[in-house]
Order: structure tokens, then sequence, then C-alpha cells
């Protein structure tokens, strides 16, 4: 016995000497709380140790380029937003994972957002979860004989949920019975997350932030619409709206006080979470509305991804991409997601399993199928600040009232102009 | 002989000396030399290139940054002002000692010990549109016309009301400096004042505001410098909105610094500040010499 416990304890020695340890950063988040369910079973299966590291979301960004900058960084896989990898992989903070030997065990064909995650055809990311943006809506309220009654009567057509931009409108007014229910609850405080709104309006009006020479072009007509409708969409908003963030939106909708909100398909999970949700099962998800004469045409959508990258300065780029295989393989995507994730993989989308689990995800699909998933941000380096630090200020500058839309717009212009000939783009 | 004890003295300074060029002068100097460069975080693959002047010629000429200048100095001048008079009032009737004084006094130094960050979203709650107390309050008693649109979300409204959550935290500080002020005034010109008739407000005016001048120039002078370089409220409670309406200097710096990834520029915008920040302090030193010189 005593002898069998000797064997033991110098194995496990051994296992720490000899094992490699690969160093892991997320935000803290529920889809890095459905992969971090993986780490276990990665280190029992290959043997190679796990460890993360997290950081607020508000301040992972600040982390990584200042570790990175200062050379000073021991992350070996950060997981990062889409929007963040065209700097770090400009700066070669991270290396080219299809550069990797054996990289094709990865199957990109079955991840839908994997174009995103090229630059100079190779690719630096591995969407791990992806979103679109889009409406979760009240189902219950929807299908409600009542309101369907009261709808068809006041508008003369079947409430539904809204596919057209007109439709949303009505919809949102229609619902909007303050202060008990407010039509639509939107993201108001300056931020990317206002952003989203404009630019989500400026897609589906068939408008663009920048123009194949990387000029900035949402100075447009399809702008000056764009940010009058998100004006106008704030009619039907509770007013502390304007003030919201992401998880102030959440917590409106879910707090039952809103038919609608333009948010994110990850907002489903905070609507079924019976801890904090008083419409749990109540909710469902829409892709984002378009005008009416553009029904049938697949135009940008706000796409959402956060993946795996891998450190230039990673000793074990082996070890790297064998996280990267296991955590991003169907069985685990699937098995994971409960926890709080919208898997990348189409083979896990469609799983039988995940859908008994989210019944909502079929929409999801489907919205998938119907549009260009697009990046909320340009994918170049500049991008984040222009959308961040320009576009946001300017939406804001124009719901308060202190710039026109069009003035709002042409200095928005002049600035990212400004920027884009600062570092040579023209 | 004189020089010979001098020397025999420096070894003595050296360390404070090092610590202070370490601490203040090497950052300080730093901070100048990237005014100078062209240096985006984002795009290394451009290197690190000299500017010239043209981060302090973009920052003077820029419109945005003469607004910003405005808005810093409206917030600074309106929470010191605020802080100013709200102090004076509470030191003077804490000026006298009571039952209970010990425990008043420390109830009156909470918001004071609190993390500006955790005061910033005290006051996002507080002043919430939907279910903020204050807004709840001014409804109940029937001015709710005046806070029908977020206070937080009103550009007209914003910077007061920062201005308000400000001196929430700092007036405590400005209570505790002045109210030592007021224990160090000596008893003897007040009794003499008294038995010559002198009324309450001539005892004020010409006895303890004389008096009282060192503690009011150090509470000012410290409340502008650490005012100047507001941020963690303002992100918290307004993230700059709506608009620009509540970006201040230090603000703009972390915005251009951490959103724009722009080293150079932002480092310019610093400067800015501390030039500001040196200019207030020559100008309040020149009225503390002013006032000794009277003397």
């Amino acid at each position: 016995m005593k002898k069998t416990w000797i064997v033991f304890l110098l194995l496990t020695l051994t296992v720490f000497l000899f094992a490699t340890e690969l160093r892991l950063s997320s935000e803290v988040g529920i889809h890095t709380d459905a992969w971090k369910t993986r780490m276990a079973g990665f280190t029992a299966e290959k043997g190679v140790q796990v460890g993360i590291q997290q950081f607020p979301y508000a301040n992972y960004l600040d982390q990584l380029m200042l570790g990175y900058t200062s050379g000073r960084v021991d992350i070996d896989v950060p997981y990062i937003s889409l929007l963040w990898y065209p700097a770090l992989a400009t700066a070669g903070y991270i290396y080219p994972i299809s550069d990797i030997p054996g990289y094709e065990a990865l199957n990109e064909k079955d991840i839908p957002g994997i174009r995103n995650s090229k630059l100079n055809g190779k690719t630096y990311v591995i969407p791990y979860m992806n979103e679109l943006g889009g409406i979760i809506y009240r189902k219950d309220l929807f299908d409600d004989p009542t309101e369907k009654a009261n709808f068809l009567k006041a508008y003369g057509y079947e409430l539904q949920p809204p596919v057209t931009l007109e439709q949303y409108r009505d919809v949102a007014e229609f619902f909007h019975r303050p202060p008990e229910l407010y039509g639509v609850t939107l993201m108001g405080r300056r931020s990317i997350f206002l952003a989203t709104h404009f630019m989500q309006r400026l897609w589906a009006n068939g408008g663009a932030l920048l123009d194949i020479n990387m000029r900035p072009i949402f100075n447009s007509e399809a702008g000056m619409k764009a940010l009058e409708d998100v004006a106008f969409m704030f009619n039907f908003a509770n007013p502390a709206a304007r003030n919201y963030d992401f998880q102030e939106a959440l917590n409106e909708f879910i707090s039952g006080r809103s038919a609608m909100a333009e948010v994110w398909t990850t907002g489903m999970f905070y609507v079924n979470d019976a801890n904090r949700s008083k419409i749990v099962g109540k909710g469902s998800f829409t892709g984002f509305p378009r005008p009416e004469n553009r029904l049938g045409e697949k135009l940008p959508m706000l796409y959402i991804s956060w993946g795996f990258s891998v450190s230039q300065a990673a000793p074990d780029k082996k070890a790297a991409l064998e996280w990267l295989v296991y955590v991003t393989e169907t069985k685990n995507e699937v098995e994971a997601a409960p926890t709080g994730n919208i898997p990348a993989r189409f083979s896990a989308l469609n799983s039988p399993d995940l859908l008994s689990v989210y019944p909502w995800i079929g929409d999801f699909s489907k919205a998938m199928e119907n549009c260009i998933p697009t990046p909320i941000v340009p994918l170049i380096p500049e991008g984040s600040s222009i959308v961040g630090a320009i576009i946001a200020p300017a939406v804001s500058e124009f719901l308060a009232g202190t710039k026109t839309a069009e003035k709002a717009l042409n200095d928005a212009v002049k600035e990212v102009d400004r920027l884009m000939r600062e570092n040579f783009y023209y | 002989m004189e020089s010979k004890i001098r020397r025999k003295g420096y070894p003595y300074i050296l360390p404070a000396l090092l610590f202070i060029i370490f601490v203040f002068f090497v950052p300080v100097a730093y901070t100048v030399v990237m005014s100078f460069l062209r240096w985006n975080l984002l795009r290394p693959d451009l290197g690190v290139r000299s500017a010239g002047f043209s981060n302090y010629v973009r920052l003077f000429t820029d419109v945005f940054t003469l607004e910003t200048i405005g808005r810093t100095f409206y917030f600074v001048i309106g929470s010191v002002l605020v802080e100013l008079v709200a102090g004076f009032i509470v030191a003077l009737a804490l000026d006298t000692e009571f039952k209970g004084w010990k425990i008043v006094q420390s109830i009156l130094l909470t918001p004071f010990m609190i993390a500006p960050v955790v005061v910033g979203f005290v006051w996002r709650f507080i002043l919430n549109s939907d279910y903020g107390p204050v807004i709840h309050f001014f409804k109940q008693i029937g001015l709710g016309a005046f806070v029908a649109d977020p206070l937080l979300s009103n550009p007209h409204a914003v910077i007061p009301v920062l201005i308000l959550t400000d001196a929430w935290e700092y007036t405590p500080f400005v209570v505790l400096v002045l109210l030592a002020g007021l224990k160090a005034i000596p008893q003897e010109p007040f009794e003499a004042a008294i038995v010559d008739g002198a009324s309450l407000w001539k005892r004020f005016r010409y006895i303890t505001l004389p008096l009282l001048k060192p503690s009011i120039l150090v509470v000012i002078v410290i409340r502008t410098l650490t005012s100047l370089r507001v941020f963690d409220i303002v992100f918290i409670m307004t993230g700059g909105g709506p608009g620009t309406s509540s970006e201040t200097l230090a603000f703009y710096g972390y915005r251009t610094a951490f959103q724009s990834y722009n080293i150079g520029f932002s480092s310019a915008i610093n400067m800015l500040t501390f030039g500001i920040a040196i200019g207030f302090t020559l100008f309040y030193m020149k009225i503390v010499g002013g006032g000794k010189n009277a003397e």
C-alpha cells in the first residue's frame, strides 16, 4: 500500500514537472464560462495543464495591448473578440493559426463566420462563439390573441416579429404602454453599443462605413436615414434607456418591462436564466429587420464573434493547436453550450441535442443563413477606434440634440478621414 | 566654509531627491517626449515617428479641444465653488462642541472615504430616471417636469449633476480642512470684538475669514488640481456623453489613449492638463504670496 502511494506521488510529481502549461486569457463572461468547463477534460485527455487569466471586458483589450507592447505578455492562447485580431495580427502579436502544422484538423469549412477571421489569406482566430445583432422579443405577447386582434384592428396586418423596419416601428408603438411596458429597449449610453443601432440601420438602408478605397462614406443619405431612425425608435423606449448599456438594457427586458430589445442573440441566455429573469421561456429571437423594398435581399447584419488566437510568443504552438481542436470539436461545443454559449460550428448549431435545449436556436440559424454576417467594425487595426471613438460619440451628439444629423455625420467623416490619412491608407 | 557644510548635506537629501526624480520628473519627461511623437499602439508596423509640433498644433487649433477645456473649467470652477460654500457652512455649524460631535463628524466624512468609482455607480443609480429615488422625490413633490428629461442624458444638466456628485464626495474633505483652520483661530480677537460691540457678520467678515485664508487657499488649490483630472465619475456615470457634453480633458486624454490608441496626441492632451494645473498653482501661490506680503 505504502509502495503504491510512493509510485503515485512520483508519477504525480513527474506529470507536474514535465507537463506543458498552456496559459489562456479571457474576459469575464458566460461563453468563457462555457469553454472553461472543457479545461479539465483537456488536461485529462492530453496531459497538458491549462491555466487562465480573466479580465473585465472593459479593460481586457487594454491589458492585452499593454502586455504585448511592453513585451511582458505571458499568454499563449488569448480568447479575443473578432474585432481585435486585425490590430493584434498587424502588430505581429498573434500568430497565424493556419501556419501551425496539423491546422487542417480544425475543419474550418464547418465554421460559418471563418472568412472574417482571415487576414492576407491566413487564419488568426478560430471562432468559438457567434451571434447576430437582432431583436429579442416577448413571444407570449406576440402570440396573445387579444394583442393580435388589437394590432390587426389598429394597423391592418397581422402582429408578428418585425421583418421590416416599418413593422418594427409599428410594433414598438403598439406595445409602448409606459411605465408598465415599453415598446422597445435600446442602449443609448455613449458607447459601442449605441453605435450598433446606427450600424444595423446603415447596412439595412444600403449604406456602408468605408468605400473600397477605405474612405469614409457614412454621411450618405442612408447614414442620415439610419441616424434619424435610431432617434425615432427612442420615442418608444424608456427615457432611462438613453443612458443604458447592454447589461441595463437586458435587465429591463428580462424584468418584463419591454416587448422587444434590440440587442444580440446572447440575450436569450439571460431571458431563460431562472435566477434573474421574470420571463423564462417567453422570449425568442429574430434577425434585424430591413426596409420593405429590400425584403429577400441578403444584407449585412451585425455579427459578433469571440474565438481563440495564438500568441506569437507562445513557446508550444502545437499544444495551443491541440487545445483549439479539442475545445471547438462539435461534441465539446454542444456539451459546453448550455453553460452560456452559441456554438460557432454548423454541426453544433444543427445538433438535435442543442435544439432540444434551445428551441430558439432554429430562428438564429435561419437569420444567419439569410444575412451577410458583418462585424460591427471594419476589420482593420483602426476599426474599433472608428466605431467606438468616432461613430458612437457622433450618434450620441445627434440623440442629445447638440448636433444635426448632417453635422454629426460630417464631423465624424472628417475625423475618420484624418485618421486614415495619418495611417497612410491614402 | 558655508559651501563645505552645504556639500556635506547633499548626501542626506539624495534619497528624497532620487525619489522625486524617479516618481515625478521621469514620467513627466517621458510624457513630454511622447507628445512630440506619432505613435499608434494599433499600428506598430508604422513605427514611432517624430511628429514635431503637430500634436500641439492640432491640440490648439481643434475646436473640440477648446470646447473640452471650456467644459473642464466649468466643472472645476463649479465643483470648487459648491464645495467651498457647502464646506464653509458645514464647518461653521460644526465648530461648536456638542454631545455626539465626533459621531456626526465621522458620518459626514463617509462620502470622502468611498472610492470615486463606487460614488459614480451609486449616483448613477440614484439619478436613474426610472427607479432612482431623487427622480421619484421630484415627482412626488410635483416637480416631475424638471426631471422629465433624464438628467444624465440631458446635455444641459449633465455637468451640474457631475458637479453635485463631486461635491457630495469632496465637501467632507473641505469641511475637515476648514474645521481644522477654525479650531486653530485664537479666541482673543473674538472676545475683543464682542466687547467693541461687533455684530456676528462683522466678526465673521473681519476676523474669521481673514484668519481662515490659508486654509481656504489650501482647499482651493488641492480641489482645483484634483477636479482638473476628474475621470472616474465621468467614466461611470455618463461615459463622456450625451454626445460630448461631459467630456473633460482627462476623459479626452483617456479616450485618445485607450480607444484610439494614439499615444502621442494623448500625451499632448495630458501635457496641456499639466500646464493648466501648473498655471492654477502659480496663480494661487501668487495670491498666497500677496497675502503674506500684505501682512
